[in-house]
């Protein structure tokens, strides 16, 4: 909707600088934004594009200039403003937690931040996540109750987009390359999206490389370049090739004057009727000399392809499976954060990395000749950085991905792989990398690219495109048309695709369900223990041999409050062993005193959890002397083991429950609670997405101290239930004895079924390690197996419970 | 790159060993170079040790070695048994078996992807069992003549502290001179991308892991032989000084940078710190708690907040 005459701008930016040290990111920017207009924002990379829009959402505060909304001047403007204002963005880079399910990280963003919420919140959440995708995306087919790693790519970029819509208030909607990862169809559905949100008053900025797109969202087109403003103008009068024009690039080059063959006829990939994971009856080849291109619909096949070539270089020449390499390899990804550069680096040791080879004198690195080589590479590619000892980090987007493509064709490789290098890239970089393949190509290379965009193919020789898995149709010269390979993308394919439809069945989700190993374990050993000594199986036999593994159970979840954040502590072993002082020599003289000092005690494992998080020290290094405060600490108090445990204690440890043993009864509840907190109450939401994409959490405006802070706390309660029991074992204190639940608890946190890299956990399953581990100690006891093998077990089983688990996944056919 | 940053790495453990050096001297009221020869000699284990956790650390994605201790008193006994046979042959079975459990640890987290604290825990309870098992029929007495080699001194210098120093040079060329430092650096930044530029991730780690076992078993020959005889519970002594060096000297947590010269000085620096909290004469307890706070205040103060990976 174009904007009225005279309407008032929502949103305004005047003059706005934001500098970095010396680098001039923006220079005087100013930007109108009118209720219900549709803005497409153009620029090369480096033009400050993102930078700008972290501006207009409050992340990055500008160095001078002003922000007005609503004509009022912003004096405080941060990201809690910028909600307030309306603005929502969609993030290039994805940020959802792939932990949680689809409806729970819509939840995250809406859901009421007070402590306690009405029940049915997940039912509601439920409803509107279904409601909201069904409106924007019809027939989309996402399972809501699937957790974010289950989603292809595309249905990831649906949830993204939606998510962002989801803002109350919506009054600007920011949207960057949101079509980097849809097929056509749902691109059209999004542009049929923004056109509802602008009819409906929603200013939209519409951040894309695709210029017809651009063209045909847009109602008013601003340009940027260098971090200035450089122009507007009306997508209805403007030609794409104009625009290019404008934006600084040379137009598309005439394909036939760059078509010659340089056929040396010597094929270097050759592929028959390949079939693997996710991939059907492949049939190609590349020669020496020759561009070809593979494109289709996105998520096809075409990166497990390309990794199939990739793997297969190191059987040089050799065949397996169809597939045969003949040539030495290199690859180029287009997913630079991820499988790109190396962020520590200059653009030097970029580029060289994949060459040291050639810069290698006898057995040490050259110096010199590193750097001539860098060099050249360096004024070729005309980067723009201030030398080749730039950080890589310090580039753009475009300028970064000049260094990958320069460490691909600088490997001397004759093969070399493209995975969409041009995503994010402007036109005029993008260019430069085409000239760079006809030179590679004209060299006697292979060159393999595959590409998104579809008008990109156009540069190749040859081009096969892939739907389902399948090569649907092989096109050449002339004939690569993006039309000829938009119909080719929609080809029907031979194989029965129906069976990856398939719904998972009860029998496999209990297969693969994390509960399984620890569950499995317990009852097996437990029935093992039966069958060697039938008195076990009693309440007497239940509640004598549980007894001594609840302070475990309750160390392990605690060290589990820390694993779901990522971290870990090395230090709970001391801890609880200062617990267990405090209990059993400051509780017993002085229950107010002692009931303190344990509150202090979790005040300081919070405190831990927040220098952990604000000085972003390793957890692992921070625990570990902590430990030696603990342990002093108890020594100090008691320098020799001693004291008692509180009567009312024990009395309570020995209570006769009924049928249940009550050291069971503890397990359970300890296991529910924590079942409970992690995944029906709200917040425990919060603390498992921030041990998945803390980022994410944060820009829906959750506090990560807060939940650091949290998981510590909890932790620390866990630490003082198990030094409480552990007293109401031991009766007495002792600042050395509990060292070994530190390593015990890991192994039982990872036994349970819990991810150390964050955000999985499973309670109940460790809960259920413990008391499969305590009964595998009592069972070697009962083989009279000598105590010095008992730590080998734990070990042994750690590396086969985790051996097992990368069995079971990989017949689950997850990617990683 | 490396060139600021990573010269000021090195700078923080430097000033620590100074600060305390001083306070020693303080303490004790008396200031002498022997002060400093002694602390270099008993940092010497534990900064074997910490130079073998920065090569695994470096090679990223958390890798961390927990086994190391077990792995130090397991080579300590090996070499003492085998010395008896030949000093030369004792020190190299040493290296050798440090070397082997390395390559286990290495194998285990490459290829049963199990994350490397936990392969390492699991194999140091195993390594544990071992020395247990196995010690009474080891000997624990070390060779009278190896025991009087490493004291020998060299003006001042101990001969434990020539080692080391002759270790670290050789481990800094490897790392900032060699192709396989810089595909360890680059291993250690992002796995992926290291595949994606024709690294053998796995054989680099994996040389990693061995590297660091071999460390473990140099300083398990030396430290059998300067206490006098190995025993079962000889490597827990080493445990924090050596994570502390590691991290203290610029090792970043996340992998992909390293500093052997910030490591050798956090090694110096842990031995100056238990020698001022012994010359202060305070008891077991308060010893422990000042150990602990003060690396917590170091750790807080030194480690930068570019160790985290995205």
């Amino acid at each position: 909707m174009k904007k009225k005459e005279n309407q008032a701008p929502y949103l305004e930016l005047i003059e706005i600088d934001k500098f970095f040290g010396i680098t001039k990111a923006l220079q005087k920017i100013s930007l109108q934004l009118y209720a219900g207009e549709v803005i497409g924002l153009v620029g090369p990379n480096g033009a400050g594009k993102s930078t700008m829009m972290k501006v207009i959402t409050g992340v990055l505060p500008p160095t001078a200039g002003a922000i007005k909304v609503d004509g009022k001047v912003m004096e405080k403007y941060t990201t809690k403003e910028a909600k307030e204002t309306g603005i929502a963005c969609a993030y290039q880079d994805l940020s959802l937690c792939t932990n949680l399910s689809v409806y729970e990280n819509f939840a995250i963003l809406n859901v009421d931040h007070g402590l306690i919420s009405k029940p049915g919140w997940r039912n509601k959440a439920k409803q509107e996540t279904r409601d909201l995708l069904e409106r924007y995306f019809p027939g989309n087919h996402i399972d809501i109750m699937k957790t974010v790693e289950h989603l292809s790519l595309a249905e990831r970029q649906i949830v993204e987009i939606c998510k962002t819509l989801m803002a109350d208030n919506l009054k600007i909607l920011i949207l960057d390359e949101p079509t980097s990862a849809l097929s056509t169809d749902k691109a059209e559905q999004l542009h049929q999206v923004v056109h509802e949100l602008s009819e409906k008053g929603v200013a939209i900025i519409y951040i894309s490389h695709k210029l017809d797109e651009i063209r045909k969202v847009a109602d008013r087109i601003v340009m940027m370049r260098n971090g200035q403003n450089c122009g507007e103008c009306d997508p209805d009068v403007i030609s794409t090739e104009e625009l290019v024009g404008m934006l600084g690039g040379e137009g598309k080059k005439t394909r036939n004057t760059e078509k010659e063959k340089v056929h040396t006829g010597n094929r270097v990939i050759d592929i028959q009727n390949h079939s693997s994971h996710g991939l059907y009856n492949i049939n190609m080849h590349v020669d020496r000399g020759e561009i070809v291109g593979i494109s289709g619909l996105v998520g096809s096949g075409q990166t497990d392809l390309l990794n199939i070539i990739y793997d297969a270089r190191k059987r040089t020449g050799q065949e397996k499976d169809g597939v045969k390499v003949d040539a030495t390899v290199s690859y180029v990804s287009g997913d630079r954060a991820k499988e790109g550069v190396f962020h520590l680096w200059d653009i030097s040791d970029n580029t060289l990395i994949s060459n040291l080879k050639n810069v290698t004198t006898g057995l040490f690195l050259d110096k010199k000749k590193s750097q001539e080589l860098s060099q050249t590479w360096y004024d070729k590619l005309k980067f723009k950085a201030e030398g080749i000892h730039s950080p890589i980090m310090s580039l753009s987007g475009g300028n970064q991905q000049k260094a990958l493509i320069a460490r691909g064709i600088a490997s001397g490789a004759d093969l070399i792989i493209l995975n969409d290098p041009t995503a994010g890239v402007d036109i005029e970089t993008k260019q430069e990398i085409y000239g760079l393949l006809y030179e590679a190509k004209a060299q006697g290379k292979a060159v393999l690219i595959y590409s998104t965009e579809d008008s990109e193919i156009e540069i190749c020789d040859r081009a096969y495109i892939m739907h389902e898995g399948e090569i649907t149709e092989e096109l050449a010269g002339e004939n690569i048309t993006v039309s000829n390979i938009v119909k080719a993308s929609f080809k029907n394919v031979k194989h029965d695709t129906t069976v990856r439809e398939e719904k998972q069945s009860l029998a496999r989700r209990i297969l693969s369900s994390r509960l399984l190993l620890p569950v499995a374990t317990m009852l097996i050993i437990i029935a093992v223990n039966g069958y060697m000594n039938p008195r076990i199986i009693s309440y007497m036999g239940f509640r004598m041999l549980v007894s001594s593994a609840v302070p475990l159970v309750f160390a392990a979840l605690g060290q589990m409050f820390i694993v779901v954040a990522g971290d870990i502590d090395m230090g709970n072993g001391y801890s609880i062993a200062l617990v267990n002082v405090l209990v059993a020599i400051i509780l017993t003289g002085n229950p107010l005193v002692g009931l303190v000092s344990l509150l202090v005690f979790i005040a300081a494992y919070m405190g831990m959890g927040a220098l952990i998080h604000l000085r972003n020290i390793p957890s692992i290094v921070v625990t570990l002397g902590a430990q030696f405060v603990w342990q002093g600490i108890a020594l100090v108090i008691a320098p020799s083991p001693g004291g008692s445990c509180p009567e009312w204690l024990s009395a309570f440890y020995k209570i006769k429950f009924p049928v249940i043993p009550m050291p069971i009864v503890l397990c359970v509840a300890g296991g529910v609670v924590c079942w409970y907190i992690l995944f029906r109450a709200k917040y425990g939401m919060i603390l498992r997405g921030i041990g998945n994409n803390p980022i994410a959490v944060e820009r829906s405006g959750w506090s990560y101290l807060t939940a650091k802070m949290t998981d510590y706390a909890l932790s620390g309660l866990m630490v003082v239930l198990a030094g409480t029991f552990y007293t109401a074992v031991c009766l007495s204190a002792d600042a050395n004895a509990s060292a070994s639940f530190c390593m015990l608890s890991i192994a039982t946190v990872i036994l349970g079924g819990c991810e150390m890299s964050g955000g999985i956990v499973t309670p109940i399953g460790v809960v259920c390690g413990v008391i499969a581990m305590s009964f595998i100690t009592t069972l070697l006891n009962t083989f009279q197996v000598d105590s010095n093998y008992q730590t080998a077990v734990t070990g042994l089983i750690l590396i086969a419970v985790l051996a097992i688990r990368l069995v079971t996944n990989r017949k689950e056919g997850r990617k990683s | 790159m490396k060139k600021i940053s990573d010269k000021y790495a090195f700078i923080w453990p430097l000033a620590g060993c100074l600060v305390l050096w001083i306070a020693i001297t303080m303490v004790s009221g008396k200031f002498s170079m022997d002060m400093l020869f002694s602390a270099a000699k008993l940092c010497s284990f534990a900064l074997l040790l910490a130079l073998g956790q920065m090569v695994v650390v470096t090679s990223g994605d958390g890798a961390i070695d927990l086994s190391q201790v077990y792995i130090l008193t397991l080579t300590a006994y090996v070499s003492c048994t085998v010395m008896n046979v030949n000093i030369l042959l004792g020190l190299t079975v040493a290296i050798l078996v440090g070397a082997l459990c390395g390559f286990v640890n290495g194998l285990i987290n490459i290829y049963l992807k199990v994350p490397a604290m936990i392969t390492t825990l699991a194999t140091g309870y195993i390594i544990f069992t071992i020395v247990l098992v196995a010690a009474p029929s080891m000997k624990a007495l070390p060779a009278a003549s190896f025991v009087k080699f490493i004291n020998l001194r060299i003006g001042g210098l101990s001969m434990l502290t020539v080692l080391c120093i002759l270790v670290a040079v050789l481990l800094g060329i490897l790392m900032y001179m060699t192709p396989y430092g810089k595909q360890l650096h680059g291993v250690g930044q992002k796995r992926l991308a290291a595949h994606y530029a024709g690294i053998s991730v796995n054989r680099v780690v994996i040389t990693a892991f061995i590297l660091g076992g071999a460390l473990c078993g140099l300083s398990g020959a030396l430290c059998g032989a300067f206490n006098g005889g190995a025993f079962q519970d000889m490597g827990s002594t080493y445990f924090l000084p050596s994570v502390a060096a590691a991290f203290v000297g610029g090792t970043a947590a996340g992998g992909g940078k390293s500093n052997v010269a910030g490591v050798c000085f956090g090694a110096l620096m842990m031995s100056f710190l238990s020698t001022f909290l012994n010359a202060a004469n305070l008891s077991p307890g308060t010893q422990k708690l000042i150990q602990g706070a003060i690396l917590v205040l170091i750790l807080v103060a030194s480690v930068k907040n570019d160790s985290v990976k995205k």
